[in-house]
């Protein structure tokens, strides 16, 4: 799986973006997501589960204090 | 003291009357100069040309403050002035974050020219009563106050013995004695710096607006670049200005139904959306504290190390919940939704000239907790606090004594200066009282306070100097470029954010570009030339805010709901449409995205010259400290031990054998050079030599071509 | 207190109490000058009304907004400095504005249009 372009190293079966964002530790509360290009709710981000192969998008809005 | 007496201790060395000129689309075209070594006042008329070139602001500071300066100047020239200019756009009550002013002066910190965007209501009522900036040149021989009378249209200024010099004193009785109601309170804004401005290079100017809820004259802050320094050694005690009225329309727009709508509808993306984004109603800025910390980005102990574990002990919600007063509209100028400027009330400080007073302390901003608190290893609110109220009040910027404290503390850690150099302040990392026993110093004018004040650049120098230090280890650790001290964020392992801090004008603020994210975690830009592309979009669009008069936090705090379906959220293009209505409805003429950044390219391209002229501004002054590029120590490095032996596998780096001291080297190099290639890839995106030299070229093409900067630059191509 | 009450169910869409109230404060009939609105929906018609709530007294950074002593918030228009704050935060949208003006206008609870209302839609309530 690639996040944001680079191997996912933490990839495992049936992991959902949920879980990949408490495994990055992705506090911060506006993100966007994409999975292959699609983006994915918030409501969605617990039932949406990742293959081995997606292509997963977690940017992060924010650009300067 | 009561103002009777304050009053009668004035001395009128001029009074100058004048026509007011009504705005007509964002502008008088008129501005005031007034010179305080000779008395003289006049208004100047604003030239199509400078109009068409320089649009306002910080475009119109630059422009003044070249023709005031020669390449000799210094901060403390007689010809060297302080200039504050608002936008076209400045004043406007409809649209959040409108009421900025924008002040240049050369500075004490770098020699070269500083700007400052600030809110309070100073520049917006600047205008109100004719003017589109103003200029103060000379020095006075006495403490003087300047009143800008746009009621009485007058202008005067008054020696004044008996003022007050720290801010949160000197505004209060400013605005008390030209506002007898609380109506009229309203109408008066008031320039002061403070009493540690006097004795230091960090100086700031703080400009004030009134809280009507509070009943009190707050302050937002001119901080970076020592313009307060400037302000005192001209021997100012204060700028008043008194406004006649505020009304929506003074800005006399083009189309004010145009203005009306785009406010509304950012007011409303406030109302639902900012609870579920960013809190700024709630908390402002400090809302990134535990953000930074999570990411690895919040400067701790010097900027060695990204987080900390007492992080928790100054998160926002911990000031939510114990000091700041919730529910007030607290915006710094009319019609700010936002509402940033957060407040602890009855506040009471345990120290200094102020022990047992309960005041009102602004903040804390996140820049304030995590250079006052966390890169000095300072985890304990209320210090964070009083340092924020007394910096504020002393009239010192946080920032800098943030970066500057930490530094003194490093090096009081390593045992390069120690108790007798610093007069017994044991200046550990976490040492509230020996912080606040330090800025105390700075307001007195004694101790180390008089040598810290100076600035990290300058204390490296005193340091190798009087105490044999080893110049290039402080030259590495020093978190400061061009004199400027880095604010308080961690760019070591972003390299764009490494070129959005090196590759600036005025020094190393992030008022240009913060590109962490994107970079970093966000993965959107890695490429050199995509670097490159940010560090030139970001920069141009974002010195757009300057020359218009307006905040940078309502364009990407807060977001509407579907921007994460556009094609570059990064951009928030909704919102850059807001900006391009509001210049359209303020003066009638259409702008897009090229014309907007083309207008900052000009001023950009304009003030990088400038910095040539005075001495800086070449590839040698864009070079940056490397504690701000990777691990300078063996702490630093095994801290992040095996993130960094991961990049350099990556990189192909063979480690077999390989001492931590060996590895540190070799991921220097590297770094090293990927900054250098960075920088290529910056200047040529931005139409410079390789040498950070604007070419005539770009200037042509800029319609920039002006004899002034062609003659600068002529030398080095 | 004192304030407007409303009952959908009984709105025909008519009007007439937006006629009243823009007639009444601007000598306008001018449905966008009204303080109270009504629009048709698919099959109800939709009242927007003040409910003196006072989240606008709130936001308001001049406090030119305050409650009476009714609970009815009204404008001190020479204290407004026109920045609509409080037409973005109003949750019921009744905070309304009009390019005309430089201040916002709101419902004051006067009763008017209750006079012209053929149904009995809407109401003033002394609380």
């Amino acid at each position: 799986m690639l996040l944001n372009n680079r191997i996912f190293d933490h990839y495992r079966e049936n992991m959902t973006i949920g879980d990949v964002i408490e495994v990055m530790r992705f506090t911060y509360p506006r993100l966007v997501v994409k999975v292959n290009g699609r983006l994915i709710q918030k409501s969605e981000y617990n039932s949406t589960i990742l293959n081995e192969n997606d292509d997963v998008k977690i940017h992060h809005l924010l650009a300067g204090g | 003291m009561n103002l009777q007496e304050l009053k009668n201790n004035r001395k009128i060395l001029t009074e100058y009357s004048y026509e007011k000129k009504d705005l007509y689309r964002g502008y008088t075209d008129k501005t005031l100069y007034i010179n305080i070594s000779n008395n003289e006042v006049k208004v100047k008329d604003v030239s199509d040309r400078m109009k068409e070139k320089f649009i306002g602001g910080k475009g119109y500071g630059m422009r003044y403050l070249w023709d005031a300066v020669t390449p000799e100047t210094r901060w403390d020239s007689e010809e060297n002035e302080i200039i504050v200019a608002v936008g076209p756009v400045g004043g406007i009550t409809q649209y959040p974050g409108s009421g900025k002013s924008l002040v240049c002066t050369i500075s004490p910190m770098t020699d070269i020219p500083i700007d400052s965007n600030v809110g309070g209501y100073f520049g917006p009522y600047l205008k109100f009563s004719g003017f589109d900036a103003l200029e103060i040149q000379g020095k006075a021989e006495r403490d003087v106050v300047i009143i800008i009378d746009g009621k009485e249209k007058t202008v005067r200024i008054e020696e004044a013995p008996l003022e007050a010099v720290d801010g949160h004193i000197l505004g209060e009785q400013l605005t008390n004695m030209y506002g007898n109601s609380e109506s009229e309170k309203r109408l008066v804004s008031v320039i002061t710096a403070g009493t540690a401005a006097e004795h230091t290079r960090i100086g700031i100017l703080n400009f004030t607006f009134y809280d009507l809820r509070r009943k009190t004259a707050r302050m937002k802050q001119a901080g970076r670049g020592g313009i307060g320094t400037v302000f005192r050694n001209k021997k100012i005690k204060a700028v008043v200005v008194i406004a006649e009225e505020v009304k929506g329309n003074l800005n006399n727009a083009f189309d004010q139904g145009i203005i009306n709508e785009t406010g509304i509808k950012l007011h409303r993306e406030m109302a639902h959306l900012d609870h579920l984004q960013n809190n700024m109603r709630k908390i402002g800025t400090a809302n990134i504290i535990e953000v930074m910390d999570a990411y690895d980005l919040l400067p701790v102990h010097n900027f060695q190390y990204g987080s900390h574990p007492d992080t928790k002990k100054i998160e926002s919600k911990v000031f939510i919940r114990d000091y700041c007063t919730q529910n007030m509209p607290d915006g710094c100028w009319y019609g700010c939704s936002v509402a940033c400027s957060k407040a602890a009330d009855n506040f009471e400080l345990k120290t200094g000239p102020y022990k047992g007073h309960k005041v009102v302390v602004d903040g804390p901003e996140y820049e304030n907790a995590a250079g006052v608190g966390a890169n000095c290893g300072i985890f304990d609110p209320h210090a964070v606090l009083e340092l924020n109220f007394y910096c504020d009040t002393y009239g010192i910027d946080t920032i800098s004594y943030g970066t500057l404290t930490a530094f003194a503390m490093e090096c009081y850690e390593r045992g390069i200066i120690n108790k007798e150099i610093t007069g017994g302040l044991d200046l550990r990392f976490g040492n509230a009282d020996a912080s606040l026993a330090l800025i105390h110093q700075m307001a007195k004018g004694e101790g180390f306070g008089l040598i810290a004040g100076q600035g990290v650049h300058r204390m490296k120098k005193h340091f190798v100097e009087n105490y044999g230090a080893d110049a290039a280890f402080l030259e590495d650790i020093g978190a400061e470029q061009k004199g400027l001290e880095y604010s308080q964020y961690m760019s070591k392992e972003s390299l764009a954010q490494q070129g959005g801090y090196g590759l600036t004008n005025k020094g190393p603020q992030h008022d240009e570009a913060w590109l962490i994210f994107m970079d970093m975690i966000n993965n959107q830009i890695p490429t050199f030339e995509n670097k490159a592309e940010a560090l030139h979009y970001f920069p141009m669009f974002r010195t757009w805010f300057g020359l218009l008069g307006l905040c940078k936090l309502p364009w990407n705090d807060i977001v509407p709901a579907n921007n994460s379906e556009t094609e570059e959220p990064a951009k928030i293009q909704e919102h850059v449409d807001n900006y391009h209505k509001l210049y359209y409805g303020i003066t009638g003429t259409k702008i897009d995205s090229a014309e907007m950044i083309r207008q900052s390219e000009r001023v950009y391209n304009f003030q990088r010259i400038f910095n040539i002229r005075m001495g800086k501004g070449l590839r040698k002054n864009d070079k940056t400290p490397y504690r701000t590029m990777g691990p300078v120590t063996k702490e630093e490095y095994l801290s992040r031990e095996s993130n960094y032996e991961k990049q350099m596998i990556e990189l192909g780096f063979d480690l077999t054998g390989k001492t931590v001291e060996e590895k540190i080297a070799l991921l220097r190099k590297h770094r090293e050079s990927q900054y250098e290639q960075l920088t290529d890839a910056v200047y040529k995106r931005r139409g410079w030599t390789m040498n950070g030299v604007p070419t005539p070229e770009k200037l042509k093409d800029l319609g920039m071509d002006l004899p002034e900067l062609l003659e600068v630059i002529k030398p080095y191509l | 207190m004192k304030r407007l009450i409303k009952d959908e169910s009984l709105c025909i869409g008519c009007g007439a109490c937006e006629e009243k109230c823009s007639t009444a404060y601007f000598k306008e009939n001018n449905r966008e000058k009204s303080r109270i609105k009504v629009e048709k929906m698919e099959h109800w018609n939709r009242l927007t009304i003040c409910t003196q709530c006072g989240v606008c007294a709130e936001v308001c950074p001049t406090l030119a907004l305050k409650k009476d002593i009714l609970g009815v918030v009204r404008l001190n228009k020479k204290e407004c400095v026109g920045c609509f704050i409080c037409v973005g935060f109003c949750p019921e949208d009744a905070m309304m504005q009009h390019d005309d003006y430089h201040e916002p206008f709101k419902c004051i609870a006067c009763g008017l249009c209750t006079e012209v209302c053929p149904t009995g839609a809407i109401k003033i309530r002394e609380f």
